[in-house]
């Protein structure tokens, strides 16, 4: 019963999914209804997934089998179900028409494949869980937009995805031939007397695993999926595959690696955070697209949660670290885009920066919205995103003690910082920008401002509660 | 007593907070700010006369090198994160608490949060309300800083100033240029606080040993960075030098992180050029708050925490550099503003020139250079403070002003901004009996000591101080008889009027005050600073043993 969440998620999905296809036949073409009662099926779903998260137990031994409920897995779940509900909030009223049930179903297998990756202790469950992430993700992409920018998005990430789970999979077939187990902990355990193959593996699998976070140089795709997709789509893509593979990193890694498999991991993540970080600022600051912005600001965010990785893997940090700076990310972030939607919603137009000029006299409340999550997503005080921020910085500089350049590498991050505030502060000061000629926007959409309210609560609240983020 | 403190942080937010929320209806609060204003400064005399009767900080047995007053430190403000350091969890408890130079300096934000929210009613046309409310949330956030005794929230303090700060440089400067000043304020501010957050948590993690969890508490830090040095210098004395040598080496990061956050705020010499461009593109009324409160942040960070924590890598890495620069700065402020013929951009100047005092008093290192460090952030705060309110007034009535002729004689049409403008130039430049002499005198008296030639170069400084500023008397109020001004008068055309004259009398009130009765100042302060010099000059001596051999050698 410890799989409730997950096998509840994944069930209704299918059962979404597969009502869509008897209901789609009858005459009653009430979409305002049909859009409404999918979601609050929908919603019911995760609120059951939820519940039956909080009653189980998890008992004290949690053994060696295919699945394991450590820590990592609980915050897995919370990290999905948080998303989950912000997301579906936000498709009430974008999800494609035609296909409902459809997107919906792949929706809530989605997030139902976190918790499995999560907890999962052998590599085939870890791999069976990225793919049901994976295959839902292209068939959203594919029927939530349907113009040409959409099918560009749809097939460069079904390329590049399918490519990435050649490569992941390269990996874990050498891991297999070298311990002779799919047991992530009998492998954790061979790491120490590996040599250069182990490596050569471990390699693959983070190959694998750094297209999901969009690490530079396996980002190409993101800002092209952002820029093409739908708005919801962006958000999708912008948080729950990081969840995901940052999971799935700490899932192969593990927390037990001898120093010696240290000493060769942590320098290739140093090197991969810093490029991620610059990559990711210094693009963004070049953009005019809105959208490419933001997926810039999610590659540089990845590099900073690589940072955090590292001090995982040094047990400078516990996992709390790499979680909360999620949940923040999943707030500010989320939050942002749900604001994007509500802006688009009421007939707004959110593609470019400068689309956003003056919206604070046109539409305060999402306006106010997006400013607490930029403010959050510079990192400045009053909002989650200090935390995170200063929590990945404690890691990092915990470590410094013996390591001159884990230091070298939290004052880089910190630039990093101050580059990316120049961009937000770009789009923050567009917002209250005064023109002349301006045009309210009075359209409500109830569900996606409920979705932004829950973000910039969320960001506001853990700010001076950072313990339970 | 201690309820002072969250009454003095409080306050001003909430009223700020409110009227920000209360949205148009906000036009109707605009006395309520002004009297959360006075409040904050009748609690602020309050605090100050508390901690000048404390004995708290006499007792001998207590090793900390700052000692606040009082403390407010309730158990609902402890901080829990998700991370553990050295094998304890991170439970950190946040406190707040006076010492007098803490106490001095909140002193200040009252006096001038008053004195610049009053006359913003005469001088911003536009969302005043807003502007009040922005005044007041900012006022809160630097009473926050002055008022705090831990790295936390200290830290925290400093960057939520920037906020409601580059707000009002956006919404109230210069139409033209305020976005791109405004984001040069921030990025240039960011460019020194986010590493300086490592520095912090650098001081904060080498705290932690294996029977000692990580503390932020400023009084324990500061007791742990005195034992270190003691046991550094005492080792010293019988067997090497080495063993300072290391603790500087293993310091020498965070010294230079956290001196480089402080340092662009205090507008260093490389790091100035956010400055002028600030200065001369937000409101005057805005600048005065910056100038007076906001430019000190930089020197209270360095004297608070710097100096205290990290004495021996200050000073093998930096204090000569720094004292360098101070003196640097001094001549080179003094000479930009003798060129420059805009009186924004002359005040800019004269204002960073002021500063290198404070630097050059904080690097002596030594009680006569902090004690005139700390009293001179007082004095120019408030002789800064003057000047760039009178500068809001005249713009008020001429539109930008110049140095140029049409702008000259002045002194005939508002003999009353006349007179005050005389008085705060003449403190400004360092006038025996007004504020800046003490304040001067001592931070040179204490650099003599350290370096001949820093202090002969401030000296210098000072005799250019005194140049510019008479060239803005001569020029901006005599020089003419006023009859050749061509420039058209629109708008308000007559003397300042007595609301507007009274929060003028009563800063210059204050200057002279202090000019003639230095000693109630010095006694505010001097218990702190002795503290800290317990630590900064040994250091120092240690560092460099030909320190005080040339006062030596004058003396007969």
């Amino acid at each position: 019963m410890l799989m409730a969440p997950a096998i509840t998620l994944i069930l209704g999905g299918s059962i979404v999914m597969a009502a869509s296809l008897v209901l789609k036949s009858g005459t009653a073409q009430d979409v305002h209804g049909q859009r409404t009662g999918v979601a609050v099926v929908s919603l019911a779903i995760l609120a059951l997934a939820a519940i039956l998260g909080t009653i189980r137990s998890v008992p004290a031994d949690l053994g060696q089998g295919l699945f394991r409920f450590d820590g990592t897995a609980l915050a897995a779940e919370r990290l999905a179900l948080l998303g989950g509900l912000i997301l579906i909030l936000m498709s009430w009223s974008t999800a494609p028409k035609a296909n409902l049930g459809e997107y919906y179903g792949c929706l809530i297998i989605i997030i139902g494949g976190i918790p499995v990756v999560g907890a999962s202790n052998d590599l085939v469950s870890l791999f069976l869980g990225l793919e049901l992430i994976s295959i839902p993700t292209y068939i959203m992409l594919g029927i939530s937009k349907g113009d040409n920018a959409g099918s560009e998005a749809t097939i460069k990430y079904f390329l590049l995805s399918a490519f990435a789970s050649c490569f992941f999979l390269l990996g874990v077939s050498y891991l297999y031939g070298f311990v002779g187990s799919t047991n992530l902990q009998v492998i954790q355990s061979g790491y120490a007397s590996g040599g250069r193959l182990v490596s050569f593996a471990l390699a693959m699998v983070m190959c694998g695993l750094a297209f999901r976070i969009t690490a530079v140089p396996f980002h190409f795709y993101a800002p092209d999926v952002f820029e093409g997709a739908s708005l919801t789509m962006a958000a999708v893509m912008s948080y729950l595959p990081k969840v995901a593979g940052f999971v799935a990193l700490i899932r192969v890694l593990g927390t037990g690696l001898g120093t010696e498999a240290v000493e060769v991991v942590v320098p290739v993540l140093f090197v991969c955070a810093a490029l991620t970080m610059l990559v990711g600022n210094f693009m963004a600051s070049a953009q005019s697209s809105l959208r490419r912005l933001l997926a810039y600001s999610s590659v540089a965010h990845t590099g900073y949660l690589l940072l955090a990785l590292t001090a995982l893997l040094r047990q400078n940090a516990e996992p709390n670290v790499l979680f909360s700076y999620l949940a923040a990310y999943a707030a500010m972030t989320l939050g942002f885009f749900a604001c994007l939607g509500e802006i688009e919603a009421a007939g707004g137009k959110t593609q470019l920066v400068g689309d956003l000029s003056g919206m604070f006299y046109r539409r305060p409340a999402a306006s106010i919205g997006l400013t607490v999550c930029l403010i959050s997503l510079i990192g400045l005080p009053l909002t989650a995103g200090f935390w995170a921020k200063f929590l990945v910085f404690m890691g990092t500089v915990a470590a410094g003690t013996k390591d001159p350049w884990s230091i070298a590498m939290a004052v880089l991050m910190a630039f990093n910082a101050v580059i990316a505030a120049g961009y937000y502060w770009r789009v923050l000061s567009k917002l209250f920008e005064r023109s002349d000629a301006y045009v309210p926007l009075r359209v409500f959409r109830p569900s996606l401002f409920v979705a932004y309210t829950i973000c910039v609560v969320l960001t506001l609240v853990w700010f001076f509660v950072p313990a339970v983020m | 007593m201690t309820f002072i403190i969250p009454l003095l942080i409080l306050t001003p937010l909430i009223v700020g907070l409110g009227i920000f929320l209360a949205g148009s209806k906000g036009n109707a609060l605009v006395n309520t700010a002004i009297w959360a204003a006075a409040l904050v400064l009748a609690l602020s005399f309050l605090l100050v006369g508390h901690v000048y009767t404390s004995s708290a900080a006499n007792d001998p047995a207590n090793s900390s090198t700052i000692v606040p007053r009082m403390v407010y430190a309730p158990d609902w403000l402890q901080i829990h994160l998700p991370i553990s350091v050295g094998g304890h969890k991170v439970h950190w408890q946040l406190q707040f608490g006076a010492d007098g130079i803490g106490a001095l300096l909140v002193l200040l934000t009252g006096i001038v949060g008053l004195a610049t929210m009053s006359l913003a009613t005469f001088q911003i046309k536009e969302r005043l309300h807003q502007y009040l409310a922005l005044m007041l949330i900012t006022q809160s956030m630097l009473l926050g800083v002055f008022l705090s005794m831990d790295l936390l929230s200290f830290y925290l303090f400093f960057e939520a100033v920037l906020l409601p700060l580059v707000l009002l440089i956006h919404g109230w400067g210069d139409r033209a240029e305020s976005l791109i000043a405004s984001r040069k304020f921030l990025l240039f501010t960011l460019v020194g606080s986010v590493p300086m957050v490592l520095g912090l948590i650098g001081l904060a993690l080498n705290s932690a040993t294996p029977d000692r969890a990580s503390t932020v508490s400023l009084q324990a830090l500061s007791a742990i960075a005195r034992e270190t040095q003691l046991a550094a210098i005492g080792s010293a004395v019988n067997e090497s030098v080495n063993a300072v040598d290391a603790l500087a080496a293993k310091e020498q990061w965070i010294v230079w992180l956290l001196l480089l956050g402080f340092g662009i705020k205090l507008a260093i010499l490389p790091l100035h050029t956010w400055l002028p461009t600030t200065y001369a593109v937000a409101h005057p009324n805005t600048t005065a708050l910056i100038a007076s409160v906001v430019a000190k942040l930089g020197v209270f960070g360095i004297i608070r925490i710097v100096i205290p924590l990290t004495p021996i890598a200050l000073s093998t890495y930096a204090q000569m550099l720094f004292g360098g620069l101070g003196a640097l700065a001094i001549v080179y402020g003094a000479l930009v503003a003798l060129s420059q013929t805009d009186l924004r951009r002359v005040l800019a100047y004269s204002s960073l020139s002021h500063v290198g005092f404070i630097t050059l008093g904080l690097m002596a290192m030594n009680t006569e250079g902090l004690t005139g460090a700390a009293i001179q952030m007082f004095n120019h705060g408030i002789i800064t403070c003057g000047m760039f309110l009178m500068l809001a007034m005249l713009e008020q009535r001429r539109g930008k002003i110049s140095l140029a002729e049409q702008d000259r004689g002045l002194a005939a049409i508002y003999p009353r901004l006349g007179v005050m403008l005389v008085f705060f130039t003449l403190a400004g430049a360092g006038l025996p009996g007004l504020n800046g002499f003490v304040g001067e005198v001592l931070a040179m008296s204490g650099m003599i000591r350290v370096s001949g030639l820093f202090t002969g170069v401030a000296i210098l400084g000072t005799v250019l101080g005194a140049w510019y500023g008479l060239r803005i008397v001569q020029r901006l109020l005599f020089g003419s008889d006023g009859n050749t001004r061509t420039k058209s008068t629109v708008g308000l055309t007559s003397d300042i009027g007595t609301k507007e004259f009274t929060p003028l009398v009563a800063m210059a009130a204050v200057c002279l005050l202090i000019g003639v009765r230095p000693q109630d100042t010095i006694r505010l302060v001097e218990k702190d600073v002795a503290r800290i010099a317990i630590v900064s000059e040994p250091s120092a001596k240690a560092i460099h043993p030909e320190i005080d051999q040339r006062v030596a050698q004058i003396r007969p």
